[in-house]
């Protein structure tokens, strides 16, 4: 069945050997009956086709979480003919820990020494030689992000398929009877036993005694506790500033797609005889939906090159140190922040994020505290309807005042949801390593950001056409008079109940449109109140309509009260963040039920909140 | 002492691990066992434990740093 599994610790370059040998032949899902994510692929060699699996991330093998369960079961079952562990060079004696808790079970391996340029960096030498030779098993120097020397990995796998050796030596685990009265003794000397075996494994393997420790300038600066703050902060909106300039070619091309493709189209089909309905349908709904998902894929592209860089360089690591308490409050640990603080950009990239934290529970409840985070395209809308019904001082403190709410929201999150997922035992706090500064391999951050703007776009493109041919449906008006369409007709049905909520027909369809695009608001506003377009038209199409401000600003200022418009934008603005948050929240969790439940939670609470605000607003502004 | 005692710059040992299987065993697979030597990086209040190990930066949450008896070392 030629199955290679990978086992190492987290951050040991696990993921990147996986995609790096994958590449897109990756099918991601479940492990059977667990929410633990089971990702597999292919690879071919000399002919060969090879089954990789990567075990699901944990720092050992002693079954303390569903994670180091399966990766046990996996490797006793002997599931894998082969098991390729890695460890990270430049902390060589911590993470063979990996291999000592392995070594107990009698299966081929081969010993990968990850990260060698690090190592190489901080003058560390590793005779890899002599440590295959105490060892048994092939070791391999290796640096996994620089994109190198995989064809001597695949063709030692190969070889090691044909010719298996298994490790000669294990750690001398002392019997139980031995064990001492306290709690936990035995793991106490089980891991007592395991550092001996290493450190007799590495005597004369490694050159260097423990190395000193001096704290860089940048990390006596990242350290403090506000100022620290106060730089990550900097450096994460600078990095969207990034992001966003990676990012505008790619829009600008996509944005003459409607253009260029539009007219053509509809001149092709009609000149065909195609029927009316699906002229519109190609020539609008098609365009504009390659436009928006071009634009959407770009965007998680750029914000993740700028997060990878991040990562690589080792920044979120610091990020992590300095939020972890604040994070604690929430059942979170400081590797929450990342996601969270690149959901200030874009939800889908924070949804995606969240893969660093350490079990499916903290995992999925990070998603949905990022899920209260504003991204940046809502940023840019609140302005516009705020700008329309308030003075520019009612404007920044609306800004403020949704500011504060992300705060009361993610607590809320926390409250009804913390308990169901990160139980009271399991809220491990943050023990993380941080690794020294080192140079980003670009090449490695640009395959990543790639893949996952890739797999985004593919998702996005199915779900958005649909979605679109269903607000277009809904929208499609025979006179064309958004009285006649069935937006309307549902719109005013349900008005009295809407109304309650502090939202009209035409602000709740917007509200509507909110938790498919963002990008949507304006343009359906725009179809709603003024009537210029259909909503099909605009949904999905944000800038290339042409939404004109001033004239949308008369007619909504004319029609809605400035309480509505307030409760509307609190609305629009903590509600579903977007179809592809929502289908990338499932994608990572792989789970239906909390998929639902977020949306669900979402909705209700935006709605109970424009309630809230309608009816205090009422009082003051009338 | 506890190790969320110890003050930056000073040196010191594991003495006893304390808390459940679950914590032992991460704090073990990640370098920290009875007996090994390690020097104290950065303490404020309110902020993880920042300690140098097994030549490794590791980042101690508060309350974790709470199970770690240390002794001081060459004080």
């Amino acid at each position: 069945m030629n199955t290679i599994a990978l086992l190492g610790q987290p951050n040991s370059g696990k993921s990147t050997i996986f995609n790096q040998l994958t590449g897109a032949r990756q099918h991601v899902g479940n492990w059977p009956g667990k929410t633990v994510e089971k990702r597999d692929g292919t690879f071919t060699y000399d002919n060969t086709k090879y089954t990789l699996v990567d075990l699901p991330g944990s720092y050992g093998l002693s079954g303390n979480s569903d994670e180091e369960v399966i990766t046990e079961e996996f490797i006793k079952g002997g599931r894998a003919d082969l098991i390729c562990v890695l460890v990270d060079s430049s902390q060589l004696e911590r993470s063979m820990y990996m291999l000592a808790d392995f070594a107990s079970m009698d299966v081929p391996a081969i010993l990968i020494l990850n990260m060698m340029d690090v190592a190489k960096g901080q003058g560390k030498e590793i005779n890899a030689a002599l440590l295959s030779e105490r060892l048994g098993i092939p070791v391999l120097p290796f640096t996994a992000a620089e994109g190198k020397g995989y064809g001597e990995l695949k063709s030692l796998m190969e070889e090691e398929m044909k010719n298996p050796h298994k490790l000669k030596t294990s750690p001398d685990i002392p019997d139980d009877a031995s064990g001492t009265e306290m709690s936990g003794g035995k793991t106490l000397n089980e891991g007592k036993a395991k550092y001996a075996w290493i450190s007799t494994l590495l005597d004369g393997v490694t050159n260097t005694a423990q190395t000193e420790y001096k704290i860089s300038k940048l990390d006596s600066f990242l350290f403090r506790p506000v100022l620290g703050k106060v730089v990550t902060v900097g450096i994460i909106l600078v990095g969207f500033l990034m992001a966003m300039l990676i990012m505008s070619p790619f829009m600008g091309v996509a944005g003459m797609l409607p253009g260029l493709l539009g007219g053509p189209i509809a001149d092709f089909l009609t000149k065909i005889k195609v029927h009316p309905w699906l002229v519109s349908v190609f020539s609008l709904i098609i365009p504009n939906t390659l436009f928006f998902c071009i634009s959407m894929a770009s965007f998680v592209f750029g914000v993740n090159i700028v997060f990878g860089f991040l990562e690589e360089i080792g920044f979120l690591a610091r990020a992590a140190y300095q939020f972890d308490s604040a994070l604690s409050k929430l059942g979170l640990q400081g590797k929450a922040i990342a996601p969270i603080l690149m959901g200030m950009g874009c939800t889908i990239g924070g949804a995606s994020g969240t893969r660093v934290m350490d079990s499916w529970g903290q995992k999925m409840l990070t998603m949905m505290v990022v899920w209260a985070v504003p991204c940046a395209s809502i940023w840019s809308i609140i302005p516009v309807i705020s700008g329309m019904f308030f003075p520019i001082g009612g404007t920044l403190l609306l800004c403020v005042g949704i500011i504060a709410y992300i705060f009361v929201l993610m607590f809320i999150v926390s409250k009804v949801f913390g308990r169901s997922l990160v139980s009271e035992d399991a809220r491990t706090g943050m023990i993380m390593e941080l690794p020294p500064y080192h140079k980003p391999h670009w090449k490695y951050i640009i395959k990543e950001a790639w893949l996952k703007c890739f797999d985004m776009f593919k998702r996005a493109l199915t779900t958005v056409t649909l979605v679109s041919v269903i607000f277009w449906a809904f929208s499609y008006s025979p006179s064309g008079n958004v009285e006649s369409s069935l937006l309307y007709k549902v719109g005013t049905a349900i008005e009295p109940v809407t109304k309650f909520f502090g939202m009209g027909w035409q602000t709740f369809m917007a509200f509507i449109s909110a938790a498919f695009a963002k990008e949507a608001v304006l343009g359906t506003l725009n179809a709603v109140f003024a009537g210029q377009s259909n909503v099909a038209d605009v949904a999905f199409n944000a800038n290339a309509s042409g939404v004109d401000a001033t004239a949308l600003s008369q007619v909504m200022t004319q029609t809605i009260s400035g309480a509505e418009a307030l409760a509307f934008i609190f609305a629009c603005t903590f509600s579903v963040p977007c179809l592809m948050a929502l289908s990338t929240t499932y994608k990572e969790s792989h789970s239906l039920k909390w998929t639902v439940k977020t949306a669900g939670f979402y909705i209700g609470a935006a709605l109970i909140l424009s309630c809230i605000v309608y009816h205090i607003a009422l009082l003051f502004i009338g | 002492m506890k190790l969320s005692e110890m003050h930056a710059g000073q040196e010191g040992m594991v003495s006893t691990l304390k808390g459940d299987e679950r914590f032992l065993n991460r704090i073990t697979s990640i370098g920290l066992n009875e007996g090994v030597g390690f020097r104290i990086i950065k303490n404020d209040r309110k902020m993880p434990v920042l300690i140098f190990v097994r030549d490794t930066l590791l980042a101690l949450n508060r309350r974790d740093s709470e199970k770690i008896e240390a002794k001081e070392v060459g004080a």
